[in-house]
């Protein structure tokens, strides 16, 4: 077997496509994931096909470890939807008890996730589930502690760039890592073809502050046409 | 000047970053009046304390974004983060919850729960029928319809439920097994019958209270379906009357923007007579007249107006037949 390639605290490649993050929840699988023990750590597989995050971090052409959080950061979630890739970034970013000191503000619209998201978020300390629009600031500025250090947002609506510029502009920290994955289906269909729509959310993320580092396709590990923009916060302070 | 405040405190800032008041919620910090502060905040609202604060100094400018990164901002202490960790897992808890007084969700799961009920049993009637039929071949399927599946459940045999419907046993019996099989569907044919009207009655009954003026003028039924398919009274009374005429035909409208003709009509507008009744050259132009009046009626209803009564219905009803009136022949073709 291929040796594993560590890309960042706790978090490893092995082989082509296989992705493992150190199980902060010794024993449990989140959504039916493997897991695997190595001498004293437990590993949780990362499905690439099911998170985008780890379909970036295999399709990147840069370092993979840059479209992660650090350990013990402060990460903004905004569509958590029912916690699967969020239970990965809480592995990284929280770990085991939280003994990283790490936050992770999970916001999601939807009831019928939150059910789920909730109850991640009691067996995961340093993980804040919040029920409400994540296209507001102030859905998400009464929780969290300081300023992030890592955004991803991964909504399924119109205008996904310019809510992400609004909301990193207000929470990404200077220098921080910014993830905006983009599914063409979502935006309207007026804008034209997904090139066209993908083309104008780039240009958005230009005309912003933010610095977009790379455009990452996600061709292969999902259906739809799904990109992510991996972007860093160039502004001093907002 | 500004102030800066989260759930615990707030203060007034001058433009050199000094300190001119301060207030620290002094109440008593429980989970539950923590979690309806968040919800405050969260909804975009001052704490008590910034709301005190701006009163005092009214040049003062709030920011809710302000103390995330005010370097000078205290530090939450344990018992402080633990609390707030309680509050708001509460807080996400309480919203769950609360998915269940939101009308749209339950109609929803009735309007939803009534269309599939009624596609599986008109597939089951329609199987009973036919195979109870092949047996009892002197039954009328037409005027016995309605019979049929229960005189077949109640019966013990083939003979039992020809003597109920009052015609000669057949000359082919099924085998017993066979026989059970029927016999069971047939149960679960009359089953379902009572299954499907108590959602029926249950969502006549909401959608008549939730949208009055709409029930009027497309039945409860279809207008349940049209405030499902936007996905809330609130989106469908925003809708433009455009959209609500295509409302369900998204099948047809994706061929449209692939360049098909557009449709005239959805499913939910169409299963009204005034409009599958209606010669096919003038159904658009009808589709297009009540769509606009589906759209006046269920802004009456979301946006609190008076409800319609059946005199404005009727006075519809007039419009429609006087397009018809209007258009007595098909176009000619150019």
């Amino acid at each position: 077997m291929a040796r594993p390639v560590k890309l960042g605290w706790g978090v490893r490649r092995e082989g082509r496509s296989g992705i493992w993050t150190r199980n902060a929840v010794r024993g449990v699988s989140v959504r039916g994931e493997r897991r695997k023990q190595d001498s004293r750590i437990e590993w949780r597989a990362w499905d690439p096909n099911r998170s985008k995050v780890a379909a970036a971090l295999l399709r990147t052409n840069n370092d993979p470890s840059d479209l992660l959080p650090e350990p013990g950061s402060t990460c903004l979630y905004l569509g958590a939807s029912y916690g699967g890739t969020v239970s990965f970034v809480h592995d990284l970013a929280c770990g085991s008890g939280n003994h990283l000191k790490g936050q992770i503000i999970a916001v999601e619209i939807a009831p019928r996730a939150m059910r789920e998201l909730a109850a991640l978020a009691s067996q995961r300390p340093g993980l804040v589930p919040v029920l409400g629009d994540a296209r507001l600031p102030h859905t998400v500025s009464p929780y969290i502690r300081g300023k992030a250090d890592w955004i991803h947002q991964d909504l399924s609506m119109a205008d996904q760039a310019e809510t992400f510029v609004k909301m990193a502009g207000a929470f990404l920290k200077p220098g921080g890592t910014g993830l905006l994955s983009l599914k063409a289906a979502s935006e309207r269909s007026s804008d034209g073809d997904d090139d066209t729509r993908f083309a104008k959310a780039e240009r958005i993320l230009g005309e912003s502050e933010l610095e977009v580092v790379e455009r990452i396709e996600l061709a292969h590990h999902h259906q739809e046409q799904h990109v992510v923009f991996h972007v860093r916060q160039t502004a001093e302070s907002g | 000047m500004r102030i800066h405040f989260d759930w615990r405190l707030a203060r007034v800032i001058d433009s050199d970053g000094n300190v001119i008041d301060e207030l620290v919620w002094s109440g008593k910090r429980s989970v539950g009046a923590l979690a309806d502060r968040l919800a405050k905040l969260q909804s975009g609202r001052l704490s008590p304390e910034a709301r005190v604060l701006a009163e005092r100094f009214s040049e003062a400018e709030p920011n809710h974004l302000g103390a995330m990164s005010d370097p000078d901002w205290p530090e939450p202490d344990g018992d402080e983060q633990a609390l707030l960790a309680e509050a708001t897992d509460r807080l996400a808890r309480r919203g769950v919850a609360d998915a269940a007084g939101d009308l749209d969700r339950r109609l929803d799961m009735l309007s939803s729960a009534a269309s599939e009920l009624r596609a599986s049993w008109t597939t089951s009637e329609a199987r009973c029928v036919e195979w109870a039929g092949l047996f009892l071949s002197e039954a009328d399927l037409d005027a016995q319809r309605r019979d049929i599946p229960a005189a077949v459940a109640e019966a013990d045999s083939i003979d039992g439920a020809a003597a109920a419907l009052g015609i000669s046993a057949p000359d082919h019996q099924p085998s017993p097994s066979e026989w059970d099989a029927l016999r069971s569907h047939a149960t679960g044919v009359v089953e379902l019958t009572g299954r499907l009207d108590a959602a029926e009655v249950a969502t006549r009954e909401l959608a008549r209270g939730y949208v009055p003026s709409l029930s009027l003028l497309l039945g409860p039924l279809g207008a349940a379906k049209l405030v499902v398919l936007a996905r809330g009274r609130e989106r469908l009374a925003r809708m433009p009357s455009g959209s609500l005429q295509v409302l369900g035909a998204s099948g047809a409208m994706a061929a449209h923007r692939r360049g098909a003709p557009p449709p005239k009509h959805s499913p939910v507008l169409f299963s009204l007579p005034q409009v599958s009744k209606s010669p096919r050259w003038v159904r658009g132009k009808i589709a297009r007249f009540i769509a606009g009046k589906c759209s006046i009626a269920v802004r009456v209803d979301h946006f609190a107006g008076e409800p319609w009564d059946e005199e404005r219905i009727a006075e519809i009803n007039r419009k429609v037949d006087a397009i018809k009136a209007r258009f007595p022949k098909p176009p000619k073709r150019g």
